[in-house]
């Protein structure tokens, strides 16, 4: 098949310019299914799909003026996972392929290299991917519907766009707003990350969430601010930056109305200045829900997308060599980028399956990685009345796990822990 | 088998809470209604600060011009070297400036404007130091450059298809007008031939010539395409 290649979306440019040696932007999802996975047919599973998604089984290449993907010749090797995921894929890797395909007893997990897609293409694909599996190994047929796709037809046009060029408006926005608390502590040993999932049923958490009046997102945001605040109070070496803020990225396919198997999201941050004075839980949960409500009416994003996208237009920045571009890059990235927010909190939302599927998976796992100059996370996504919710860190540190899952068992929410703790 | 200090289930033979490390023992939408305020905000006035700015520089421009002047006329009594700094400032000024006060910058336009300017500005120097190269040396380079950029930024604006054609001869032109301008540099200041413009007409030619022979094999201009988009 003739090796096809494709720009960098919006979103995407800003990865494999801030990258270093031990850190990049990866992602996971993992679904665990009801028995011990067979890697050889994994292996089937993943070659049968190469030529229904090209934009997923891509290597990044070097350009003269800009990154950009080809689509690779093989899928990459099944791998056995490893004892911590999201281990950075190197330069050298990332010149392969730059997505992992990775299984353990019951899981099969897929961690992308963020310039390739977001969590939802990336959760489509993994759905895909299983679903073949299953075809393959039980003999399932899973007919075609929500994002299970039939592996023998040709790719859409439409899953490899570049979306935000779509819906840039004419003006653009400010990027101004105040630098954000980060939290510290003593780095783990090598690249050893942390992760703590915390497994609750999700009508616990939508009814506190309900009772305030505010969406589930808003509300853990407004549960994870408390325990960061709690954390600043109690850290000697806070610094200056007094913003509590949680960057929450927001799937813009439901906002324009478009589907794209591309990085589609954009972050916004919404918290508050805690040296205004004192906050109930009631009132964070307002001011998140409505700070969150305000952010992603389309008018805005769209405004917010022009001012990336004017970016990548202008003819000064395009002509540009790509060395010189990804130093003003990073110097963005470090500058209105992560010092803007405390800590992501991406909420896949619930997954859905079709009923075919639907007996022979477990559960769903959704795990970011941490950040450059911030090390804690948090991914949720709920599926069949469980919401998972992954917290990672890249510190020995756990208090701000501590703070945040026992903050939901004083409020009665039943929460079982999961840990990689070595 | 719950953490006795968090509270949260652990994991079946957890040997310490992850948590805390303690050891384990056993919008509404608004209905359309009339507004009692008039619906029609004040505009704020377009590109006020962009004219302030440009204001400013124009302001300065001037300013060491006719400081050039004064200081020259006062000191020597004639125009002197100042005439040239201030025509030179104005030359900065409608390279500069003028393009800014427009909304779009159309290069048809300014281009013609800024090589004529210039050739302008070199024929008054020429006058002035009473030598003669302008004729023979700088307007052809002058006129020489001046199509040369017009060519490549009407290229690069208007013209879709067989880009990469006309981008190899524009190549393969800049290298010819290399062997041009020394041309003219030895008719004018009796400088000898093929010193320095050889080199850079066998190296602009080489490029455009691999360039023109790219056009026409489509996986060599689809590599190309891959690595030197922008």
């Amino acid at each position: 098949m003739k090796k096809q290649w494709y720009r960098l979306d919006n979103a995407a440019l800003i990865f494999p310019a801030v990258m270093r040696k031990n850190w990049n932007n990866v992602f996971r999802v993992s679904v665990t299914l009801k028995d011990k996975v067979d890697p050889e047919i994994l292996s089937r599973a993943a070659e049968d799909l190469r030529p229904r998604f090209p934009t997923v089984y891509v290597r990044l290449k070097t350009g003269f003026f800009w990154y950009y993907l080809e689509t690779v010749g093989e899928a990459p090797a099944v791998e056995e996972d490893y004892a911590w995921p999201l281990t950075p894929m190197t330069r050298r890797k990332l010149k392969k392929c730059c997505i992992r395909i990775l299984y353990y007893q019951n899981r099969i997990a897929v961690e992308y290299f963020h310039s390739v897609t977001d969590g939802t293409g990336g959760m489509a694909f993994l759905q895909n991917l299983a679903a073949r599996y299953l075809t393959l190994k039980e003999g399932v047929s899973i007919p075609p519907e929500g994002n299970i796709v039939d592996p023998a037809e040709a790719p859409k046009e439409a899953e490899a766009r570049d979306c935000f060029q779509l819906c840039a408006a004419k003006a653009t926005v400010s990027r101004a707003e105040a630098n954000a608390y980060h939290t510290r502590g003593n780095p783990e040993e090598g690249l050893f990350r942390h992760i703590v999932t915390g497994i609750i049923p999700t009508g616990a958490l939508l009814e506190r969430a309900h009772a305030e009046g505010v969406t589930l997102t808003a509300w853990l945001s407004a549960v994870m601010a408390e325990a960061l605040l709690a954390r600043k109070k109690a850290d000697p070496l806070a610094g200056k930056r007094s913003h509590i803020k949680i960057t929450v990225p927001v799937n813009l396919r439901k906002t324009f109305g478009l589907n794209t198997l591309r990085n589609f999201t954009l972050a916004v941050n919404i918290g508050f200045d805690p040296r205004l004075g004192d906050y109930s839980h009631s009132e964070i949960c307002r001011l998140m829900h409505h700070q969150l409500a305000a952010e992603i009416i389309p008018q805005k994003m769209a405004g917010r997308v022009a001012t990336n996208v004017d970016l990548q237009r202008s003819l000064l920045l395009r002509l540009v060599p790509l060395p010189l571009k990804t130093l003003a890059m990073r110097l963005v990235y470090a500058l209105s980028g992560e010092s803007k927010g405390s800590l992501n909190i991406s909420n896949m939302g619930v997954v859905r399956l079709p009923e075919a599927m639907t007996p022979y998976v477990e559960r769903f796992d959704f795990i970011i990685g941490v950040q450059y100059s911030y090390p804690n996370n948090c991914s949720v996504v709920s599926w069949q009345g469980k919401t998972y919710i992954s917290m990672i860190r890249g510190i020995r540190d756990s208090e701000l796990e501590r703070l945040f899952f026992s903050s939901l068992v004083e409020m009665g929410i039943p929460v079982d822990i999961e840990s990689n703790r070595r | 088998m719950y953490c006795v200090y968090c509270g949260v289930r652990l994991q079946e033979g957890a040997a310490e809470c992850p948590l805390c490390h303690t050891k384990v023992q056993v919008p509404v939408k608004r209905q359309a209604e009339e507004s009692p305020y008039s619906e029609k905000y004040p505009q704020p006035e377009k590109h006020s600060g962009k004219y302030l700015v440009l204001g400013l520089v124009t302001i300065i421009f001037v300013a060491v011009a006719l400081s050039c002047i004064i200081f020259c006329l006062k000191s020597r009594g004639e125009v002197g070297w100042s005439g040239i700094a201030a025509l030179g400032m104005a030359l900065g000024w409608i390279w500069l400036v003028l393009p800014l006060l427009f909304s779009r910058w159309k290069p048809m336009i300014f281009l013609p404007i800024d090589f004529a300017c210039l050739g302008g500005y070199l024929l008054y120097i020429c006058v002035n130091t009473g030598g003669h190269w302008f004729l023979s040396f700088a307007f052809p380079v002058t006129m020489i450059a001046g199509i040369l950029t017009l060519a490549g930024v009407a290229m690069m604006r208007y013209i879709v298809q067989g880009r990469l054609r006309l981008m190899s001869l524009l190549v393969i032109a800049i290298g010819l007008s290399f062997m041009l301008i020394e041309f003219f540099q030895h008719i004018t200041f009796r400088t000898p031939m093929f010193v320095w413009s050889l080199y850079c007409m066998i190296a602009f030619c080489l490029i455009g010539l691999f360039l023109f022979v790219a056009s026409f094999i489509p996986s060599l201009r689809a590599t190309l395409r891959k690595v030197f988009f922008f």
